[in-house]
Order: structure tokens, then C-alpha cells, then sequence
């Protein structure tokens, strides 16, 4: 277990919580991006180079630009949303949280731990990928070889989502 | 306990957090955020189990998932700014034209 992953699992596990409290919505938005970009350190640290990069241009750059972009176009630092619930929806909802991760770290338990020798691993182990020209190489190659009709799918899907939101943003329809 | 199960955990966690502050929070913003969270912790869990399989079919899912997120808070996005033209505040007990 490398200490350099615990560091940044306890940093992301942090900041989720922060985001979670936190009363400006700014805040929010500056945790969910220390979240993102732990989570892009994770993937570097295991060897996911391609991943790792998408996630910090696309998820860290992109998005999380355009979520602070909107926060201070709709300017909502007056009306900074605060837990206006009684405390017992807050107590039965965090109640459900512990109820939901104890559920998935059950699941993790029985069907993954328990049986981990008798799961057969794919042909790409590490020594395979890099022998066969890196983590990327290997990933692009099969995104335009096996996957190539759901990337352009994907695309058309983006192209669709452009339009909507240019139609959605105007101010009236004439 | 080794690395993937570290991130297995984290990922759980994140997830739970972010379906906290998808019923929690009161601010529309707020709730794409921990939609966000959520799509966040999924990609973990898949990058984590594929490569501990040895496959990369998870990475490849992850590509597209993060593609489909970046489309979805778009139109999220101009959603909200609608919602702020229109009833003047992105709180989600505002938008109750549909309300019987």
C-alpha cells in the first residue's frame, strides 16, 4: 500500500466532507475541484496515465470552469444555502450515508476479498501494457479499433448537448 | 489491505458523500456538484477493478463517462441559469410550477 495513495485519499476524503458543509457555494465548488484532482493524482499513481490526463483537462479544466463561471454569473454568495432542515433530517440522512457505505464495504467484503484468487485477471496486466507501448498506446488503440463506433456516438452526443445548451442559454425563443 | 481496496473504500466513501449533498443541500448548483461527486467516485471504482483484473475495458467506460459528464453539466448549467431567469433564485423549493 503506497503512502503517497493514503495521503491523497485522506486529502479527497477531507475535502468531500468539506464540500459537504460548507456553507458558500464557491467553497463547495474549490473542494470538489481538490477532489478531482486528488482523484487524477490516484490514477497517475497506478499507472492510468490516460485517464489520469483526461481527468485533469476535461473534469478539472473544463467543468469545473464552467460550475465556478455560473456560481459567479448567478452571483450567490447573499443567498448561500445553509441546512434549513430540522436536525433529524439531517441525522436520518447522514444515517442513511453510513448505512450505504457499510452496504458497498459489505459487497466489497463477500464478492470481491473472499474470492480473489478465483478471479480470472484479463490479458492486459502491467507487463503486458508495457510491453505492448504504454498505457495510452494501448487504451487509444482500442478506442478506435474495438470501441470506434461508440466514439462516434459520443461525439454526436456532445455535438447534441452544444446545441441544447446554446438553445437553453437564450433568453427567449423569437 | 492493498492499494485497489484503499480505493475501492474511497471510492465508497466519496460516494456517499456526494448522495449526501444531493439530498442535502438546498441550492440547485449544489446538486449538479454532488452529481458530479458521484459520477466521480463510479469512475474510481471502475479504473480500480479493471486494473486490478488486469483488463482495460473499465478505463475505456471511464472515457466515455467522463465525456457524458461534461455534456450533462452543460445542459445542467443553461438549465439553471433558465431557472434563475424565471423564478429569480436557484433554491430547489422554488421551482414549484408544477406543484398540484
Amino acid at each position: 500500500m503506497s503512502p503517497v495513495i493514503i495521503v491523497l485519499a485522506a486529502i479527497s476524503a477531507v475535502l468531500a466532507v468539506t464540500m459537504l458543509i460548507a456553507k458558500n457555494p464557491i467553497t463547495s465548488a474549490l473542494c470538489l475541484l481538490g477532489v478531482l484532482l486528488m482523484t487524477a493524482g490516484i490514477y497517475g499513481l497506478i499507472g492510468e496515465h490516460l485517464i489520469a490526463t483526461i481527468q485533469l483537462v476535461v473534469y478539472a479544466g473544463a467543468i469545473m470552469v464552467l460550475f465556478i463561471f455560473s456560481i459567479m454569473l448567478l452571483n450567490l454568495n447573499k443567498e448561500s444555502s445553509e441546512f434549513k432542515d430540522k436536525p433529524g433530517i439531517f441525522i436520518g440522512a447522514v444515517a442513511m450515508g453510513l448505512g450505504v457505505f457499510g452496504v458497498i464495504a459489505f459487497a466489497l467484503n463477500e464478492h470481491f476479498l473472499k474470492h480473489r484468487q478465483e478471479i480470472p485477471t484479463g490479458e492486459f496486466t502491467s507487463e503486458k501494457v508495457m510491453a505492448l507501448g504504454g498505457n495510452s498506446k494501448v487504451l487509444s488503440h482500442a478506442l478506435f479499433s474495438q470501441f470506434y463506433i461508440s466514439f462516434e456516438v459520443i461525439s454526436l452526443a456532445l455535438l447534441i448537448a452544444i446545441v441544447g445548451a446554446v438553445v437553453l442559454a437564450k433568453r427567449k425563443f423569437d | 489491505m492493498t492499494n485497489d481496496v484503499l480505493i475501492q473504500l474511497l471510492a465508497a466513501f466519496l460516494f456517499t458523500i456526494g448522495m449526501l449533498v444531493v439530498l442535502l443541500r438546498r441550492d440547485t448548483i449544489m446538486v449538479l456538484m454532488g452529481i458530479e461527486l458521484l459520477l466521480n467516485a463510479a469512475n474510481i471504482s471502475l479504473v480500480a477493478f479493471s486494473k486490478s483484473g488486469g483488463m482495460i475495458d473499465g478505463q475505456l467506460q471511464v472515457f466515455f463517462i467522463i465525456t457524458v459528464a461534461a455534456a450533462e453539466s452543460a445542459i445542467g448549467l443553461s438549465i439553471l441559469v433558465n431557472l434563475y431567469r424565471n423564478f429569480g433564485s436557484i433554491q430547489t423549493q422554488s421551482a414549484t410550477t408544477l406543484k398540484g
